[in-house]
């Protein structure tokens, strides 16, 4: 009997232990299961945005959406719009929600020519108003390799296309080079037959010429006189002006010395006056009050003035 | 010795024993002071100065909110305008008073209107100006002959000397024995001009002297250059010999005050008869 009783309690502690065991290893698989979560970000708080791209080439979901570098959320979501166009649903944790501003803009661009793409918000530049929970925001793609050799293109055609047009022109027979080159000629026989011509005419004219010279000449002679006497006479003129002006800034020195004067001195001089003049006015006013001065002066009343209906004498010659 | 010191004691128990005078509030004694400057002046031909003082007690009696004063410098101060042939002026100041804020003498304000329309040959305001005024005085008022010789200028100005003359006459009736010298020598001027307008020319120089008479006694260069224009014209009309005399002294007289239009009136007088 003794012995079943031993055996029912060594039984019973060792179901105790299992079921302890049992215990800690439950507990040691959520605390991971949590942590994994944690890590994962299941308890993070998240905002989300949107925007619109033409194309989701380079786009997946589970992107990682970065600002300045870091990471900062994912793309959620990526599906086709009806419009052909596709709508990108991104995740972004509520601690860097400060910097997606009402006008920020996502960029998706790749790590030099060939790298991986990233999606990048830019902060605007309105830093006073942020952007709302599930605000759409701009997106733009910034060009590859592709775009840069296709830019490289459609700038190089134009400039082939106008080198060969100025070749041809150069080539054309009647407007080019050529045609040119015999037009200079046809010019140049031209214009040696009108020097050809001219020379006769000038030596018809020469005659004339010489006559009207030598008058011209003559003229010249009286001019020279005339400014040698102006000559002559104008050093004179100039000291007179001279002294004129040197006097009349004599006389302007000396009144903007006095003006200047006056300046500093007229004012407070202005001043004493008025005071004075009140002081007096003060006195007078005081005397005029005092007996027996009082008795003899009337005190100031309304005044009437004399009626007068024509106090200029106009009636005098009527209009 | 004992005389006079006992007349003296007297005189100063007589000074401590008189009433004290009720002392005005400095505001008012001041604006009362400008005003009465100003009349000295207007009366010496200041106007200038006599215009700012009328303004300051104007603005005075305007600043303790006395109506009567404030009009009644107003008006002293458009007659000092009206001196100065600032005839525009003068009907904005009058039409820049408010009625309710300064009710008072509408029939001088009526005159002075008046005048002031007749400097500016605006018949039409004149007549409407004079009607109004006219009926305000009624039968007799204090202002009847200074009404009177307006009308009569009124009419002058329209060309009507029979009714100019019958207006002076009647306002130099008004003014016998009023000792309203400046008046009587506007009436006499005005006589002398409606007879002379009217075709008496002979008539029209006694009247024209005894406004010259008048003028002179007061002392008003304006009008004594004026009355000897008008003498001249006179001459003129008659064909006396010393018409130029006449002008020469109107001229002589405007150019010893600075008055600048009537000595050049003289002067075109002058050259008219040369």
């Amino acid at each position: 009997m003794s012995l079943l009783t031993q055996y029912d309690a060594d039984a019973e502690s060792l179901r105790r232990g299992i079921r302890r065991f049992l215990l800690v290893a439950l507990l040691a698989m959520l605390a991971v299961a949590v942590a994994i979560a944690v890590r994962q970000g299941a308890f993070r708080q998240t905002t989300g945005y949107s925007f619109v791209a033409n194309s989701a080439q380079d786009i997946v979901k589970g992107q990682a959406v970065r600002i300045a570098g870091f990471r900062v959320g994912s793309v959620t979501n990526v599906k086709l719009k009806d419009d052909g166009q596709v709508a990108v649903d991104i995740e972004i944790d509520a601690d860097y929600m400060r910097f997606i501003t009402h006008d920020a803009r996502v960029e998706l661009h790749k790590e030099g020519l060939v790298g991986s793409a990233t999606l990048e918000i830019m902060p605007g530049a309105d830093q006073s108003r942020l952007a709302p929970a599930q605000a759409r925001l701009t997106f733009s793609r910034s060009d590859g390799l592709a775009a840069l050799a296709n830019q490289v293109r459609d700038e190089f055609i134009p400039i082939l296309k106008d080198i060969k047009t100025i070749t041809g022109t150069l080539a054309d027979a009647e407007k080019g080079l050529p045609g040119t080159l015999a037009r200079i000629r046809e010019s140049a026989d031209a214009l040696n037959v009108l020097l050809a011509t001219s020379n006769r005419q000038v030596e018809g004219i020469g005659g004339t010429a010489i006559r009207v010279l030598g008058k011209t000449e003559q003229s010249l002679g009286q001019f020279s006189q005339t400014l040698e006497a102006t000559n002559q006479r104008l050093p004179g003129m100039l000291d007179r002006t001279q002294q004129i002006l040197d006097r009349t800034q004599q006389v302007i020195d000396h009144a903007e010395k006095i003006a200047a004067e006056a300046e500093t001195s007229v004012p407070p001089i202005l001043r004493d006056g008025s005071a004075a003049a009140a002081d007096a006015r003060e006195i007078i006013g005081g005397a005029k009050q005092t007996w027996p001065i009082s008795s003899f002066i009337d005190p100031p009343a309304p005044a009437v003035l004399k009626p007068d209906s024509d106090p200029r004498g106009e009636a005098g010659r009527a209009r | 010795m004992r005389a006079k010191s006992a007349f003296l004691l007297a005189l100063i128990l007589a000074g401590c024993g008189s009433t004290p005078k009720p002392a005005e509030p400095p505001r008012l004694r001041a604006a009362l002071e400008a005003e009465s400057d100003g009349a000295k002046r207007y009366a010496r031909g200041e106007f200038g100065a006599a215009e700012r003082r009328f303004d300051e007690a104007m603005r005075l009696f305007a600043s303790v909110d006395d109506g009567p004063g404030r009009t009644r410098n107003r008006l002293h101060l458009a007659r000092t305008r009206l001196a100065q042939g600032r005839a525009e002026a003068v009907l904005d100041l009058l039409n820049g008073a408010d009625p309710a804020a300064e009710p008072g003498p509408a029939l001088d304000v009526l005159l002075l209107k008046a005048q002031a329309q007749l400097a500016l040959a605006r018949d039409a305001e004149t007549q409407q100006s004079l009607a109004a005024a006219a009926a305000l005085c009624g039968a007799a008022c204090p202002q009847a002959a200074s009404l009177n010789l307006l009308q009569a200028r009124a009419a002058l100005a329209g060309n009507h000397p029979q009714e100019a003359l019958a207006h002076a006459d009647s306002a130099l009736k008004l003014l016998h024995d009023k000792g309203e010298a400046i008046e009587t020598g506007n009436a006499w001027r005005l006589i002398a001009a409606a007879r002379l307008a009217g075709g008496d020319a002979a008539g029209a120089l006694p009247a024209a002297e005894a406004a010259l008479d008048i003028d002179r006694r007061l002392a008003l260069p304006e009008k004594i250059a004026r009355d000897w224009l008008l003498i001249g014209d006179i001459r003129r009309k008659v064909g006396a010999g010393d018409t130029a005399a006449a002008y020469r002294r109107a001229l002589d007289v405007a150019s010893a005050a600075g008055l600048a239009e009537v000595a050049r009136s003289a002067t075109q007088s002058l050259a008219q008869i040369k």
